[in-house]
């Protein structure tokens, strides 16, 4: 069996059998990360350090003295978390050659665990979009672009017509889902975990907000923006969780965790659990084959005898639009810092300070920054403030309410599709604008970061394209631990197959997956 | 028509650490050496409220006789500084953490400046927020340097009603507002090393109309500076009105060497500072030890009444006491509190002698403070002793030696 697609549990079970060491283990992750270069998964790969971090895991193991299930394990992070004496650029050109001296709390608490890094993962710049297209390195391949199923349903044409992840944590999911990575870190502000884990058929994990640590996490919103868990499933995202949450000194929007147990639980009855089924999910432009997958699961949950009904969340059509406006405004907040005077990116313009502030930050920042920028300025002047942000935030509070109302009803988990389809082509993905885009990709997602909720998506079937589907789960706040037993349940009866890729005959050494390599350029 | 003055004050938060993050509060240090990677703004850093800021606040909010509000909130005050790293800086715009109090100041007026002169004026509010670094304009080399040292230490702002119409009656007010500051041990307020900033939003109008267009003045770094520029100030204003011009809406810098305001160089356009609530500081809250919620920290607990009863003895209390304890005179002890070290030097005269303190009390205003204001010294610096003016004065009650004889 090909070790790169096991599970951390049993590969951290076969690092302590002594079936492979740590370092072994790396080192196939890394020529795994060279192989599959073409998918632009990675902006920077930490191969020497990674390969320290596997020595000193390998000698834990060695005297016996593990730190824990993911001591020797490799997995790759975001570039938008701040990680130590490592390049950090939020695939942007503002951060070129920025090298934070700190490490994000998550990344810390991962390393002090014995994970291995090896490398940063490419995004959408400073994770705007639902594309992983518009970073300064180019955009990220689907690694199911060169799978079998793609290419077979795909004829020859599919070879040259690859599909995006989804954004904006597309490298993650690239890295988990191409068998380089056993977990990636992403970051979630309106379902940029979510979005490229189900289009690259992953188990992603949006926890409740404030449960884990934003701090060393570049923002984006920072009332809605949490770390994210990609991985290939539900107690593997459990155990991360575990690990990852808690109370932070240095993040004051952490709460504490709640006490107990992290890992799933042996004896879960699904009985107990009312699933809820949104009516107002039924979004315009969702695909009949996620649709079938919807009913196909929710028959599922009935046949199980779990109550499921239909509810009601009646602000969700005012969801994208509060959305938008309070991501802008908060957005435009957060990018002032970038003026290239104490770190990043900085133009040479030098006529006066104002000047440089300009020339730099047109320089460094691409135009979907830009274009929100200027569009959370507006919102935010005096005059504007009340008509736009106060507004926002008051129907914000009335899309949590529904929630609430809903999960006060009865309810556990609600059930809905995770994007309108399958993973379109970079060629239809590109003839909207980001904007665009990410209007009509979020619908299933923001939601639950308006309402700080904690959500999951799960891969269940190949699509007539041989692409993945996925569902999202929806939980009630700090029940992240009952909603990945859901999750699990779901997970187990879904038969969700294993990527096979195409030319590859289960060795991880074998045949390259691609003629050319390179990036596809910006 | 009379002049209408208000202030508006940033006192330095005398902590051992910043607002928001754990960097070193010190005045004169080596530049850019006292930054954390929160005061430069690196990104993925966030806030962590100093406990010890929100103590002072609250404690200078009861000795103002504050409303302390038992919930604030922080927002952002967004414009582009190079001495504002992040963009914007933290404030409490919306629900500042003290509202509504009062100060009362005093005055030696009259004829003879011998004669109390008692008013006070209303604190709109206090609010808590963050300090900028420092520019240092290269002029030669056509650049500009940076130190943000500063950048972040925690400020009390204070915004007095324009209540008060004179130079006199606003350098009284901040003295006694430095007094208390220093009592409390919240801020040194040092004006000359920036401890304490005072601007002043000066108008004129008659009485009974509507209040003028006023200019801010800035750049004062004393009591009596501040009182210069508020009444040169005044008085340009009027002299403008009176030949037909207009007050323009403007911010005006005090320079010392003319003893004039000019027109700041820097004349910002109508700023429109964007405010946002700060989305990584939830609500302020501070307690009464009856209230505390349970299941809390108690090292994250700020309870108003305890720092209510740990509020050391404030000057106007000392005055009203030490008028009580030894006889003397409202305007004496106004002395004796506000210069320094004079209290302590009465106090110990006082003590080893046998001679009245209303005696004492003569001796040490007229002649001892007399002199010293003479050859301009300060208490600490007086070559008569405590003792050595004891012993004079034992030798006087004695009748060793005649009145006139002593003062020599």
């Amino acid at each position: 069996m090909n070790v790169l697609s096991l599970s951390i549990r049993e590969v951290s079970h076969a690092l302590r059998e002594g079936q492979l060491s740590p370092t072994e283990l790396c080192r196939k992750c890394l020529n795994r990360i060279k192989r599959t270069r073409h998918l632009n998964a990675y902006i920077t790969v930490t191969e020497e350090t990674a390969m320290r971090q596997a020595q000193e895991a390998e000698a834990r193991l060695q005297s016996g003295t593990p730190r824990g299930p993911l001591d020797g394990i490799p997995f790759a992070v975001k570039d938008n978390f701040c990680t130590k004496d490592i390049l950090t650029t939020c695939a942007s050109k503002m951060l070129q050659g920025y090298v934070p001296p700190f490490s994000a709390t998550v990344v810390q608490k991962l390393l002090d665990q014995g994970a291995v890094l090896l490398g940063k993962t490419n995004l959408d710049e400073f994770a705007m979009g639902a594309g992983s297209t518009d970073g300064a390195f180019g955009p990220v391949h689907n690694p199911w672009s060169d799978a079998e199923s793609y290419r077979q349903h795909g004829g020859p044409e599919a070879e040259s017509d690859w599909v995006i992840t989804g954004g904006s944590s597309g490298g993650s999911a690239a890295a988990v889902a191409s068998l380089s990575s056993y977990f990636a870190l992403g970051s979630d502000t309106g379902g940029s975990t979510r979005n490229p884990g189900a289009l690259c058929g992953l188990v992603a994990v949006k926890p409740t907000y404030g449960l884990l640590s934003r701090h060393g996490l570049i923002p984006l919103v920072n009332s809605m923006d949490v770390p994210g868990i990609m991985t290939r499933s539900a107690r593997d995202a459990a155990t991360i969780l575990g690990i990852l949450k808690g109370q932070d000194m240095l993040d004051a929007t952490t709460i504490p965790s709640p006490p107990g147990q992290t890992d799933l639980p042996e004896d879960f009855d699904i009985r107990q659990i009312t699933v809820g089924i949104p009516q107002e999910y039924h979004a315009p432009g969702l695909s009949r084959e996620t649709l079938r997958q919807w009913s196909r699961v929710t028959d599922l949950f009935e046949e199980a005898g779990v109550q499921v009904r239909e509810v009601s969340l009646p602000h969700t059509q005012f969801s994208i639009v509060c959305y938008h406006v309070l991501c802008c405004c908060e957005v435009a907040s957060n990018m002032a810092r970038f003026d290239g005077l104490e770190y990043g990116h900085r133009s040479p313009e030098s006529s006066s300070t104002e000047a440089m502030y300009a020339a730099t930050r047109h320089e460094g920042f691409n135009d979907v920054v830009r274009r929100r920028i200027l569009a959370g300025n507006y919102f935010l002047l005096k005059q504007n403030y009340e008509r736009y942000f106060v507004k926002a935030q008051q129907v914000r509070r009335l899309i949590a309410e529904d929630f609430t109302k809903v999960f006060s009803s009865g309810v556990d988990v609600l059930l809905t599709p995770t994007t309108l389809s399958d993973a379109a082509t970079y060629r239809d993905f590109i003839s909207e604008d980001n904007r665009t885009r990410s209007a009509q990709e979020d619908v299933f997602t923001q939601p639950a970061n308006m309402a700080g909720l904690p959500a999951v998506t799960v891969p269940t079937a190949l699509s007539s394209r041989g692409l993945p589907i996925s569902l999202q789960l929806i939980g009630q706040p700090l029940q992240d631990r009952k909603l990945l037993a859901v999750a699990h349940w779901m997970e187990q009866r879904m038969g969700f197959p294993q990527i096979r890729f195409h030319g590859d005959c289960g060795e991880e050494d074998g045949a390259p997956l691609a003629e050319t390599e390179g990036t596809a350029g910006p | 028509m009379v002049g209408v003055v208000g202030l508006e004050i940033h006192a330095q938060i005398n902590s051992l650490s910043k607002l928001f993050s754990g960097s070193q509060v010190k005045f004169l240090a080596p530049p850019n050496s006292l930054v954390s990677c929160f005061d430069a703004s690196l990104p993925g850093t966030l806030p962590v409220l100093n406990k010890r800021c929100v103590e002072a606040a609250v404690m200078t909010g009861l000795a103002l006789n504050c409303s302390i509000n038992r919930k604030s909130l922080f927002d952002r005050k967004h414009y582009f500084y190079a001495d504002m790293p992040a963009g914007y800086q933290i404030t409490q715009q919306r629900l500042p953490i003290a509202v509504d109090g009062t100060l009362t100041y005093s005055y030696l007026g009259g004829t003879k400046r011998n004669q109390m002169v008692t008013k006070s004026v209303r604190i709109k509010q206090i609010q808590l927020e963050q300090d900028s670094g420092k520019s240092l304009h290269d002029e030669p080399r056509n650049q500009t340097l940076i130190d943000l040292n500063r950048a972040g230490v925690g400020l009390m702002e204070l915004v007095m009603e324009p209540e008060m119409s004179c130079g006199e009656e606003a350098a009284a007010a901040v003295r006694e507002l430095q007094l208390i500051l220093q009592t409390l041990g919240t801020c040194w307020g040092n004006m000359a090393e920036g401890q304490l900033r005072v601007d002043a939003n000066v108008s004129v109008h008659v009485p009974g109309e509507p209040l003028g267009i006023r200019t801010e003045v800035k750049n004062i770094n004393s009591a009596r500076f501040l009182a210069r520029a508020i009444d040169y100030e005044i008085q340009r204003q009027m002299e403008l009105l009176e030949q037909g011009g207009i007050v323009q809406n403007e911010t005006r810098a005090y320079d010392q060497k003319s003893g004039t305001t000019l027109p700041m160089r820097d004349k910002e356009d109508f700023q429109d500072y964007r405010f946002m609530p700060e989305p990584n500081l939830p609500p302020l809250r501070v307690y009464d030890s009856a209230s505390v919620p349970a299941g809390l920290d108690p090292s994250q607990v700020v309870l108003v009444d305890q720092l209510q009863a740990g509020l050391p003895e404030l000057p106007s209390v000392r005055r009203d006491r030490l008028v009580q304890t030894y006889s003397i005179l409202p305007e004496h002890s106004f002395t004796l509190v506000n210069e320094d070290g004079l209290l302590d030097y009465f106090e110990s005269v006082v003590k080893s002698t046998k001679a009245e303190p209303k005696k004492v009390i003569g001796w040490v205003m007229k002649e001892l403070v007399g002199s010293l204001n003479q050859q301009n010294l300060q208490v600490s610096q007086s070559p008569v002793s405590s003792h050595a003016l004891a012993e004079l004065l034992a030798l006087l009650e004695a009748g060793s030696i005649s009145s006139s004889a002593a003062k020599r």
